[in-house]
């Protein structure tokens, strides 16, 4: 029902890259999901985790978010906005384009975005992602 | 200080609030990096009228006391320090204080972390992170509603009820096959201001009331991959009203303690949400010497929201709350009290229909109109006020809203 609900993640137009510093080579779906709620803040080698995000009106936020994550983009839109405005935590970086994104990962030590798999691109780590 | 120095210190005031606002928008925007410094805010203006109770004023009169004002920062100090602060400024009428607070000013130190665990503690003045709306009440964009159902959310105890000073602690606990589960303890007092005593017990009491201890616990969990959560909330907290020399009251100590469990379910266009509350409410003095009440009150509502498109959220909501278990329809009150309370101040229930229409990311409108029957939930709680207040009120809203 699930998949019914939010699609197959293989078929995923969207891939997820990080920062070389993250030392990870694949994630399941339940850790992505724990790092897009906040609920995972370090990864395992104990460096910050540092997400990046586009506008949750995009239409490759809507694809992760369904897709990959299996989260509807209000869902992930109500945790942010609960932990900056309740002081309880502090919600991921919105940037404009896919570009500034890949750029923002590229540049920040523990890093993660998400971009479209069409992309070539270079200097980031892209992760596989297991069921 | 003349009323027209006041007036314009008043309106110089809201300005330099929104000119901080709007600069500090611009640095916002501008922040793409990873950098400890981050800024967000929101304005809210909107229009409310209210039909047949002083909810909001006493005149009936369409009215302008709907403003919600904030601005916050977050500051990481190191790997597992941070501060963080907010101000706000709001004006609700007769809701409540109209005025700046501080709405939260905290240390949060991430005390453990791994992929499945974390531990946070809290410590200065934090929002109380209990109930499903208690620490985003006055965030206009992330309440369901402009009002919020008040037997639970009840604005004559906001400033109470929002948080507090003292320490809170939040264990986040992640598992693969059973979901996700937190638990959340805090305990402190908040301050009161004399003018807060007015609004919640009564024009005529002139001595101060004092939070003395408040404890708060609640559990939440959603099962793996699941689109419902729920949750269990647990609070006990203690006042004690000192009378002034010349006061229309004695000395008096009030407990409430409140029980609810909640549940909501998450669809990508359907939102449903209920929360069921049992509230024990004691009062010993006050009134009088020897004086002893015990009153065990019970609410809940339930929510529906459809997200029609990306724009368009229609909701609609139901709620029913009374004050004494035992006395539902407010008989025993107004015999009670000589005739002098009327039997709906025992209750109120209240229906709600309204939208939200996003004209972006970050603006948008939300009205709503009620249909309300009874007046369990008006200021001030302990004297109402049956002139000025009948059985069945009518109550619509409109606002605006922007944030960043």
């Amino acid at each position: 029902m699930l998949v019914m609900l939010f699609g197959s993640p293989t078929i995923s137009a969207v891939e997820v890259i990080t920062n070389n510093s993250a030392d990870i080579a694949s994630i399941k779906t339940t850790q992505l999901r724990r790092i897009y709620s906040m609920r995972q803040v370090k990864w395992a080698n104990g460096v910050p985790i540092t997400i990046f995000v586009l506008s949750s009106t995009t239409k490759i936020h809507q694809q992760f978010c369904k897709e990959t994550l299996r989260l509807f983009p209000y869902q992930l839109d109500r945790i942010w906005n609960k932990l900056t405005f309740s002081g309880m935590g502090i919600a991921p970086t919105i940037v404009s384009s896919e570009q500034e994104l890949i750029q923002a990962v590229k540049s920040t030590t523990g890093a993660i975005g998400y971009i479209e798999n069409i992309n070539e691109v270079s200097d980031v780590n892209r992760l596989e992602i297991d069921e | 200080m003349s009323i027209g120095l006041k007036l314009m210190n008043k309106v110089n005031y809201k300005l330099i609030c929104l000119l901080v606002l709007l600069t500090f928008n611009v640095i916002a925007e501008d922040d793409h990096s990873a950098e400890p410094l981050k800024i967000h805010g929101f304005v809210a203006q909107g229009v409310i009228d209210v039909d047949g109770s002083n909810f909001v004023n006493d005149d009936g009169e369409l009215s302008l006391k709907l403003t919600e004002i904030g601005l916050n920062t977050s500051y990481q100090l190191s790997d597992d320090f941070r501060f963080a602060a907010q101000a706000v400024y709001l004006n609700g009428g007769n809701r409540y204080n109209e005025g700046l607070r501080v709405d939260y000013f905290l240390v949060d130190w991430n005390a453990y972390s791994s992929e499945q665990l974390q531990v946070n503690f809290f410590v200065g003045r934090f929002k109380n992170a209990h109930w499903l709306h208690s620490s985003t009440r006055d965030i206009p964009f992330e309440r369901p509603s402009i009002i919020l159902p008040q037997g639970l959310y009840f604005d004559g105890f906001r400033d109470i009820a929002v948080g507090g000073d003292g320490a809170a602690l939040k264990v986040a606990y992640s598992n693969d096959e059973y979901g996700e589960f937190d638990f959340n303890f805090s305990r402190g007092k908040s301050p009161i201001k004399s003018k807060d005593a007015e609004v919640m017990l009564s024009e005529f009491s002139q001595g101060n009331i004092k939070h003395e201890l408040d404890t708060q616990a609640s559990v939440y969990w959603r099962p793996g991959f699941s689109q419902w959560k729920f949750g269990l909330t647990l609070l006990d907290s203690e006042f004690n009203y000192k009378s002034a020399t010349f006061d229309f009251f004695v000395d008096g100590r009030f407990r409430f303690q409140n029980y609810t469990i909640n549940a909501v379910f998450e669809g990508e266009q359907w939102r449903f949400t209920s929360e069921i509350l049992q509230t024990r409410f004691l009062t010993e003095g006050f009134y009088a010497q020897p004086f002893n009440q015990d009153s065990m009150g019970q609410g809940g509502y339930f929510q529906a929201r459809y997200k029609a498109d990306q724009q368009l959220t229609l909701i609609g909501r139901y709620e029913k709350f009374y004050t004494d278990k035992d006395d539902k329809r407010g008989n025993k009150l107004q015999e009670q009290s000589a005739g002098l309370v009327p039997s709906y101040f025992g209750y109120q229930d209240d229906a709600m229909i309204g939208f939200s229409y996003n004209f972006s990311d970050n603006f948008r409108v939300n009205a709503e109109y009620h249909w309300v029957k009874g007046t369990a939930r008006l200021n001030p709680i302990v004297l109402p006020n049956p002139q000025a207040n009948s059985e069945h009120w009518k109550m619509w809203a409109v606002q605006l809203m922007y944030w960043f």
